[in-house]
């Protein structure tokens, strides 16, 4: 079987500017790799290149997702071949109700697996299963997405998301930033609960905080557009006590 | 013109689906109310013209032009509250394609008897296209101190982020852009209270946009 995720030597820039300078990162299924760095350093820039973000520009490099060319997809395309983002800023989409956002994008990746569109009863007796891992209120179905969410509310909202679309590669992009010790602990259970042999998960912090509850399998430090550091989760603790001054 | 006096008490609602010219007039007796409903697929030249003449009157006014092509809609709301404790509200929004072009003039005037009126006025339009252009000109004349009014105009673009963050979820541009535009129309047109005129209008919204 091959690799979920191949990158390899990719370089990405934004109006111009090279932000990503070569990485090189090997994930395999069932594998849960943190990717930790300083500000700038590119994580962000790392998780918009591999959903598609129109306004990063992949200059060089391959991108493998269970072998297939992953920047050859559009957007919607990497998602429906399993691929998610935790937005570190959800967007809000005043208008259009969480049931009927959540109902078309399962049934848009239904229909590229080539099954069925889920009834109404199938699709919220989903929605219902799904809600009670994050604990979300039955009032959700009918909110616009995001719109007058918390920002604890609107990161679990992301891991909602998640569990309703059951991603093979997840990658969660500060989800632990602006949420309380609560709002964390629930977030990451969420996570933990999703977690099989099949998928992966991509954790990009700040911050060692949500490693104690979402224990990597890998740690990589970026660092100026490449990863200068991989170990386990060791190191995470290491940068907690020593910052990243030495890879600035 | 079109005149429809409004007695006492006596409430209405009406839908104009695609008048190409409508010069419209009402005058409002003693808590009378009226629901107006103005829709454009196609050019048209729309006056409005409300007087409240006595307490009590309420109007709501929803206006909503969606065109294409080389299409245009000039829209003048008049909203007069001549006597007091009445109450306003317009919502307008255009959704402008290709080179269709609008324009909207809402005059909102409140007399110096006039107190305790609220008055709203709110337009937002959506330019789909870089050749499509609206002018919108809100226009107050208050002379009355003891009253609640205001207004709000934005002209914009789809938002490209939120489009992306549907397509990030796996739903398609093209389809993504459909639910977006028919949120924005849904503000006005879920104001109808006949059900089936609702559906009616919202296919044939769907329509459009596909």
């Amino acid at each position: 079987m091959a690799n979920l995720l191949e990158i390899h030597d990719l370089h990405a820039s934004i109006a111009g500017k090279e932000i990503l300078k070569g990485v090189n990162l090997t994930i395999r299924h069932g594998e849960v790799h943190a990717i930790m760095g300083p500000n700038g350093a590119g994580k962000s820039t790392l998780s918009a290149v591999l959903v598609g973000n129109p306004q990063y520009e992949v200059t060089s490099g391959t991108v493998l997702l269970n072998g297939k060319n992953l920047l050859a997809m559009p957007p919607e395309q990497r998602a429906c071949e399993g691929v998610f983002l935790s937005f570190q800023y959800p967007v809000e989409i005043p208008g259009v109700s969480m049931v009927n956002f959540m109902r078309t994008a399962v049934n848009e990746k239904r229909q590229y697996e080539g099954k069925p569109a889920l009834t109404a009863t199938e699709f919220l007796k989903l929605m219902r299963e799904k809600r009670s891992l994050l604990e979300m209120a039955d009032k959700l179905n009918n909110r616009s997405v995001n719109e007058g969410f918390s920002g604890g509310e609107k990161k679990k909202n992301e891991i909602f998301q998640m569990a309703m679309l059951q991603p093979c590669l997840s990658i969660l992009d500060e989800t632990d930033s602006g949420l309380d010790i609560d709002a964390l602990r629930i977030v990451a259970e969420g996570v933990n609960r999703l977690k099989t042999k099949e998928n992966a998960c991509i954790v990009i912090t700040h911050y060692q905080r949500l490693l104690d509850y979402i224990v990597p399998d890998f740690v990589h430090v970026l660092a100026d557009g490449r990863i200068v550091k991989s170990g386990d989760k060791t190191l995470a603790l290491e940068l907690e006590q020593n910052g990243y001054a030495e890879f600035e | 013109m079109v005149t429809l006096n409004l007695n006492k008490g006596e409430h209405r609602e009406l839908v104009c689906v695609d008048e190409p010219s409508l010069d419209f007039h009402c005058l409002q007796e003693e808590d009378s109310s009226l629901r107006l409903f103005v829709i454009n697929f196609k050019s048209a030249k729309n006056v409005l013209h409300i007087d409240h003449c006595a307490t009590g009157c309420r109007t709501e006014i929803y206006h909503l032009a969606l065109l294409q092509g080389e299409d245009s809609v000039h829209t003048h709301t008049r909203m007069h509250h001549d006597i007091g404790k009445g109450s306003s509200k317009q919502m307008i929004k255009f959704v402008l394609d290709d080179k269709a072009q609008g324009s909207f003039r809402g005059e909102l005037r409140i007399q110096k008897d006039a107190q305790q009126v609220d008055a709203q006025q709110n337009n937002s339009n959506l330019l789909l296209s870089p050749k499509a252009t609206m002018r919108t000109q809100p226009q107050l004349e208050i002379y009355a101190d003891d009253v609640k009014a205001s207004h709000g105009a934005s002209t914009g673009q789809l938002d490209e982020s939120a489009l992306f963050y549907m397509q990030q979820r796996g739903i398609s541009p093209e389809r993504g852009r459909q639910m977006l535009l028919r949120a924005f129309v849904a503000d006005i047109i879920e104001q109808i209270s006949d059900e089936s005129r609702r559906e009616e209008l919202m296919s044939a919204i769907d329509r459009i946009f596909e």
